[in-house]
């Protein structure tokens, strides 16, 4: 009879067991799902958005340059190429630099001084981007035109092709501006990623590499860096995903210039730029809706930022034979 | 420590460890060792974990000297030059004396790379020359047959056993002088086992070579000298045969019959 009793209050329990596990998967699910609800939305509403002035331009908004409100003709290259300019530069200052910082964490600083580098590089990541903002405009591009923009100018002078990246008055605000200013704001990324992926290679691999008698170089470039590509990689599109849609500190330095401009030192705009600046005065729905096509390029290309890169890892692993 | 006088003023000394202390910080954890690595013989550490095998083997490449706090004193001669001496150039010293590891740590590249990695360090080869040295090294660490159809997969895809042979054959291709096994065969099936016991073997011929074991039928097996370590000292080094059949010490004695340790 007891053991009757036990039997039954245990399928009872066992009953609400079942209950909860199936509350559980369907809440966890739930979350998974409104991922993809509010993604699609997102999408749906871009290009419901975007659907005049899609119908208006084209294809063409795409290599338009001209942006004129008045009648009321848009394009959005000036913004596109700002945007991928802008970004490029911030990539090529802080990738090498955030690795360097990384490497010089894991691998060659002293015991001392790794906590505080560590926690200022953190701090950095911290720092609002309206900060950012400020400075650039008030400090930092003052500095670049009196200091760095002139001998710049000077320097490049008789070099073909540099001359005309490197050419006009210094305005101090501009795309290069922007992309220092960018490079500054992704560098804590991927320096605290390269930091957290280069920890992660065991050290007794590194131990192997000394012990057929690598340098300390020889052994980042060919077993740590190797081993930890993929998380670099990761922190690398990471970086470039904010440099691309970076908006406020950009705003405050790129000069907000609808045109394409030869020289970095000009100034120029950017897709995101273009959106906050010029939002709350578009006046008629084909020049909101141009905006908002902005934003669905902006959109296009991040994504496509992270499907190359993802491409890049799948033909990485493949190179080196792990598949 | 008496025994083995004899033969110890025959046998050329490839490195000879005299009074060496060994400092993890502040803790002492070898206590003036005194012991010879014959030329070409193989000689076999043993002892319960944490008696300072690996730690010693440790110092005779000078691993230790990647991390701060950990220092060595005394000497260590290798072919007449104390290695222990700061002017004394790590990278040459490593290639000198290589190291196979208790894991196996095939680097993130190509099994033809991991060879050629090392080789490429030292010296420019033509691509046919450096072809003849992978090969003859993965010959060497008895893997070319299973690896000749595969070099340009990943080091990483082959079994726990292929790669600690593979690291044997890296290990080789630089042509060191000395090899140092760190518990080789801890994390491989018998079989493999056999087939880097065996290469040990025949590695002797060319090298001299030290290894650090647990499995005291491995030590019998491959060495020709062993030691006995227990709490950072040196207890007894011997010849192997004598070192298990009839130890001088008791401590030795009581571990090799497994009554601790």
């Amino acid at each position: 009879m007891a053991y009757k009793d036990a039997a039954a209050r245990r399928a009872r329990v066992l009953g609400a067991f079942k209950i909860r596990d199936g509350i559980f998967h369907g809440l966890t699910l739930a979350a998974a799902l409104a991922v993809l609800i509010i993604l699609g939305g997102v999408i749906i509403s871009l290009i419901e958005g975007s659907l005049p002035a899609i119908r208006a331009f084209g294809f063409g908004f795409v290599y338009s340059s001209v942006w004129n409100p008045v009648t009321n003709q848009f394009g959005a290259l000036a913004a596109i190429y700002g945007t991928l300019v802008t970004s490029a530069i911030a990539m090529l200052i802080a990738v090498p630099i955030g690795i360097g910082i990384g490497i010089f964490l894991t691998e060659l600083c002293p015991e001392g001084l790794r906590r505080p580098i560590g926690i200022a590089v953190e701090l950095l990541a911290g720092i609002p981007s309206i900060i950012y903002g400020i400075w650039g405009l008030f400090v930092f591009a003052p500095f670049l035109q009196q200091h760095i923009q002139p001998g710049l100018i000077a320097a490049f002078a008789n070099v073909p092709i540099l001359s005309s990246l490197f050419a006009g008055p210094p305005y101090g605000i501009g795309m290069l501006t922007a992309g220092f200013i960018l490079a500054i704001m992704v560098l804590p990324f991927i320096a605290a990623i390269s930091r957290d992926v280069f920890a992660t290679v065991p050290a007794v691999l590194k131990e192997a590499g000394r012990g057929i008698g690598c340098t300390t170089w020889e052994a980042v470039r060919h077993i740590v860096v190797p081993y930890a590509r993929v998380g670099v990689i990761g922190g690398v599109m990471l970086g470039l995903g904010r440099a691309l849609g970076e908006t406020m500190a950009v705003t405050f330095v790129i000069g907000n210039a609808d045109a394409i401009p030869r020289s970095l030192l000009a100034p120029g705009t950017t897709i995101s730029a273009a959106i906050a600046n010029e939002f709350t005065e578009a006046v008629g729905d084909l020049y909101t809706s141009s905006l908002i096509e902005l934003g669905l390029i902006l959109f296009i290309i991040t994504f496509f930022v992270l499907a190359i890169a993802r491409f890049m890892l799948i033909r990485l692993e493949r190179k080196a034979g792990k598949t | 420590m008496t025994s083995g006088a004899e033969v110890r003023n025959e046998l050329p000394t490839k490195i000879s460890v005299k009074d060496l202390k060994f400092f993890y910080g502040e803790n002492l954890a070898l206590k003036s060792i005194n012991m010879p690595l014959y030329a070409n013989k193989v000689t076999a550490l043993i002892g319960p974990s944490g008696c300072g095998k690996s730690t010693l083997l440790r110092v005779l490449n000078r691993m230790y000297d990647l991390y701060p706090r950990q220092r060595a004193e005394g000497e260590v001669i290798l072919d007449g030059t104390n290695i222990l001496d700061p002017h004394q150039d790590l990278n040459l010293l490593r290639a000198r004396v290589g190291m196979v590891f208790q894991k196996p740590t095939p680097f993130p590249m190509t099994i033809y790379d991991n060879i050629a990695f090392g080789i490429k360090l030292y010296e420019k080869l033509p691509k046919s020359e450096l072809d003849g040295r992978v090969e003859a090294a993965l010959r060497g660490a008895a893997i070319w047959d299973e690896v000749q159809d595969k070099l340009n997969a990943s080091g990483l895809s082959l079994s726990g056993g292929q790669q600690q042979r593979l690291c044997i054959a890296r290990t080789v291709a630089i042509h060191p002088e000395v090899i140092l096994f760190d518990e080789p065969c801890s994390a491989l099936d018998p079989i493999s086992t056999a087939k880097v016991e065996e290469l040990i073997d025949e590695l002797k011929e060319n090298y001299t070579i030290a290894i650090v074991t647990h499995n005291m039928q491995q030590a019998a097996r491959v060495s020709e000298y062993a030691c006995f370590m227990y709490l950072g000292e040196l207890i007894e080094f011997a010849t192997t045969s004598q070192l298990f059949t009839s130890p001088e010490n008791t401590r030795t004695q009581n571990y090799i019959t497994g009554r601790f340790g």
